[in-house]
């Protein structure tokens, strides 16, 4: 894998880090499919004939009789148990085969027991260590059928020995006759085999010749070689082979083929396993690579876009995400030479109009008590349509930080602040109402609010309900109220309800209205009850 | 320039300080009549000068003058630690008034104000000046009881950090009690400190801010932050430490 600094410090565009992915994500999954493919072993072989199944059954019952444990191994497992081993339904060449092993055992065919799924014999090559004959015949029955029988001719085990001992005879449906080599005639077919000589019956049976005679026993003997089965041998896979035993237990030899599949299955879905795992951690951790510069830029574009204050967004990650970031730089510094002209701008507007007022109160002080007040007053006015703009050209509300504040308390300090200054104001509601919000805004927004009903309406009442996952602020007047048609005209800057006097730039609703919205909120006008305006905020909690 | 008014030398001596010349001028004969002595200087320099040479009790300061503007001087006089400095500003925003009192301003007003108004707050600002030994911690943030009270901000923030929004009036109560905690304090001395500049506050109006102010405070695990003492008046229990 390449050095995993690299992409992030060299900039390369995004198409590199998806090319450099797929990359490394070819090379890893071959990586594992080779490793899984050398380390798996071979499928064992898992079928077997059944008649060598048969011989080193008898072979381990002869050790199993002598008291030893038998041999283990060749994908066969042995167990000496008490009960006799129960097996679902017998294949249909089990009863010869039972016959069969009975004879080997030298016991009845109820003291033994096989079970096997037969196997197609055409996709299996056998390897055999020693020749044997295969001789067909071809018989025919009374009712003049031709039927095919197969002689097997085992050969003496014994090295030198080439005398034929015995002959198999297995017809077509299965059954299993033995004879000596020099006797006359098998026994009829499905019958166990007593010894020979049979008495002849029915069939008459012509033997013939169809593979050659076997050349002379070589010596030293062949090397193994592989043939197909011979014919009529029943080949065996998952078998159970089991004997009575002398004390009345019960010798059992068994091959679950299935487990070696399974496992060789098992071995393949973990080399896929492991692949995906390794394609996705490596994903991830591509995504992640990719992703955490450009989260950070949105991140640091979000806090430029709240407070151009903040420091620059740092320059980072891909090319075109540097690019980007750039780009959110040279536009913060025209932000912030913008904000700070404004700042300049207002403050001196401020200045300029405040000053001439404030020389004006203090002239007014030498004056008699009425022009006094009178003064004060218009001053007031003036000061307060003068706050209201700077207030609102200046404001942004989605600046101010927000915080945990108990709106109940806020609204509760603003109503107490008019009530001691000799207002008529109200407040119902819970004592306590957690939310976030700015505490700045929303205290204008009450302000702004209250003082509206008060100037317009005499009273200001204010009830607070939590409504689901809102919170409801309706502030009530007893004034005139608000035509329908002019209800969202007064929410425009600088625009005045019908009939308004006095002081006030028509800033105050515009300015509580972009204080909810920015809280996710909005404000709204009703019709009170009975009379008078009802103007209601909506926030979420 | 030094226009200086004669006064009896134990009234509380005030420097306004301001570029405007007619604002300047009429601050003078306001809290000349109001029975301070009164001097003024026209900008941060002159102010400096005038501290040296007569010393004040108390600077009124505007904020926007040329040369050294208002916030800076007002943070030097902070840094001192006297004179007590009133800032007097064309900006009026809560943010303003915010930046004012953290630089170390006692107490901050904008323009334009009401002459008498300034008065009884440069009386209040005296009066605290002289009651509390470490003044300066008055401007900044306290806790007491889980709380965290900001007097520049004005903002209390409970055990569970959520913002709880006093009135005016129980703002001032609050400070009050801060700055004198595990003190009696009566009626009389609340209606001073708290309510210097409305008139028309009584006794009866304290005790409606106090319950209000105790609302506000009242958590199980706190227990009575503020007590009432039969026949004497408020005892404030806690023990503010600076934050």
């Amino acid at each position: 894998m390449s050095d995993p600094e690299t992409p992030a410090k060299s900039g390369q565009p995004i198409a590199a880090h998806l090319a450099v992915l797929v990359a490394i994500a070819l090379a890893a999954a071959y990586v594992v499919n080779l490793v899984a493919v050398v380390m798996l072993p071979p499928r064992p072989p898992d079928v077997m004939r059944g008649d060598k199944v048969l011989e080193a059954f008898t072979a381990g019952y002869a050790i199993a009789r002598t008291g030893r444990t038998p041999p283990t191994g060749d994908g066969a497992k042995w167990t000496i148990q008490k009960q006799k081993p129960r097996v679902a339904g017998a294949p249909r060449a089990g009863r010869i085969i039972v016959h069969d092993l009975a004879r080997r055992l030298e016991t009845t065919p109820q003291k033994v027991v096989v079970a096997f799924d037969a196997t197609p014999t055409d996709v299996v090559v056998f390897r055999v260590r020693s020749e044997e004959f295969r001789v067909e015949h071809e018989k025919r029955r009374a009712d003049g059928e031709k039927v095919r029988e197969m002689h097997l001719r085992a050969r003496a085990s014994r090295e030198g020995e080439s005398r034929v001992r015995r002959e198999v005879i297995i017809s077509e449906n299965g059954d299993v006759t033995l004879r000596a080599p020099n006797a006359p005639r098998p026994p009829h077919a499905g019958v166990e085999a007593p010894m020979p000589p049979q008495p002849p019956n029915a069939v008459t049976e012509q033997p013939v010749r169809i593979a050659p005679r076997p050349p002379e026993p070589p010596e030293p003997p062949e090397p193994p070689r592989f043939a197909p089965p011979p014919p009529g041998v029943v080949l065996m896979s998952g078998f159970l082979v089991a004997a009575e035993m002398a004390d009345g237990r019960w010798l059992v030899m068994r091959q679950q083929s299935n487990a070696e599949t399974l496992d060789w299955i098992m071995r393949a879905a973990l080399g896929i396993g492991a692949t995906l795992v390794i394609l996705l951690l490596l994903a991830l951790l591509f995504a992640r690579r990719l992703a955490a510069p450009i989260q950070r830029f949105a991140e640091a574009a979000r806090r430029v876009g709240i407070d151009v204050g903040e420091a620059p967004v740092k320059e980072e990650g891909p090319r075109e995400l540097r690019t980007a970031a750039r780009a959110v730089n040279a536009m913060q510094g025209r932000l912030r030479s913008l904000v700070a002209e404004r700042t300049e701008m207002l403050a001196a507007v401020a200045h300029d109009l405040r000053t001439p007022l404030m020389r004006l109160r203090l002239a007014a002080e030498n004056a008699d008590p009425a022009l006094r007040d009178k003064l004060a007053k218009e001053t007031g006015e003036i000061d307060a349509m003068v706050s209201s703009f700077i207030a609102f050209a200046r404001d942004d509300p989605t600046r101010e930080a927000r915080v945990k504040l108990d709106l109940a308390a806020l609204l509760q300090s603003a109503v107490d602040d008019r009530t001691e200054a000799g207002q008529d104001v109200t407040y119902e509601g819970p004592d306590r109402l957690v939310v976030m919000g700015q505490a700045v805004g929303l205290k204008r927004l009450v302000e702004n609010l209250i003082d509206n009903a008060l100037k317009y309406g005499r009273v200001a009442r204010v009830a607070m309900r939590q409504d689901g996952a809102d919170v409801c602020i309706d502030v009530t007047d007893e004034g005139p109220g608000i035509p329908r048609e002019e209800r969202e005209k007064v929410f425009r800057p600088f625009v005045r309800g019908e009939g308004a006097t006095g002081a006030g730039a028509g800033l105050g609703l515009a300015a509580a209205r972009e204080i909810a919205r920015a809280h996710g909120g909005d404000v709204e006008i009703r019709d009170g009850q009975p009379r008078g305006a009802l103007v209601r905020v909506t926030l979420p909690v | 320039m030094t226009e200086e008014i004669l006064a009896p030398p134990d009234v509380p001596h005030v420097l306004i300080v301001d570029d405007d010349a007619d604002i300047r001028q009429g601050l003078v004969e306001v809290f000349h009549r109001a029975g301070f002595k009164a001097s003024s200087a026209p900008d941060a320099a002159a102010m400096d000068k005038a501290l040296e040479a007569d010393g004040a009790d108390l600077v009124v300061l505007d904020l926007m003058m040329p040369g050294e503007d208002g916030l800076s001087a007002a943070r030097r006089l902070a840094t001192r630690g006297w004179p007590p400095v009133i800032m007097l500003s064309a900006l009026g925003d809560d943010a303003d008034r915010i930046v004012g009192l953290e630089v170390g301003a006692d107490d901050y007003l904008s323009k334009p104000c009401n002459p008498r108004e300034l008065v009884a707050r440069a009386r209040a600002v005296l009066r605290r000046a002289k009651d509390t030994d470490s003044r300066r911690g008055a401007t900044e943030a306290a806790r007491f009881a889980g709380f965290r009270f900001d007097f520049a901000r004005r903002e209390l923030v409970d055990p569970d950090g959520v913002l709880v929004s006093l009135s005016t009036g129980e703002f001032r109560l609050l400070r009050a009690f801060m700055e004198r905690p595990q003190r009696v304090l009566s009626r009389d001395q609340l209606l001073d400190l708290a309510f210097s500049n409305e008139s028309d506050v009584f006794d009866r109006a304290v005790d409606v801010q106090v319950s209000r102010l105790r609302k506000k405070l009242e958590r199980p695990e706190t227990g009575e932050l503020i007590r009432t003492v039969r026949g004497e008046g408020y005892l404030f229990t806690a023990k503010p430490t600076p934050a």
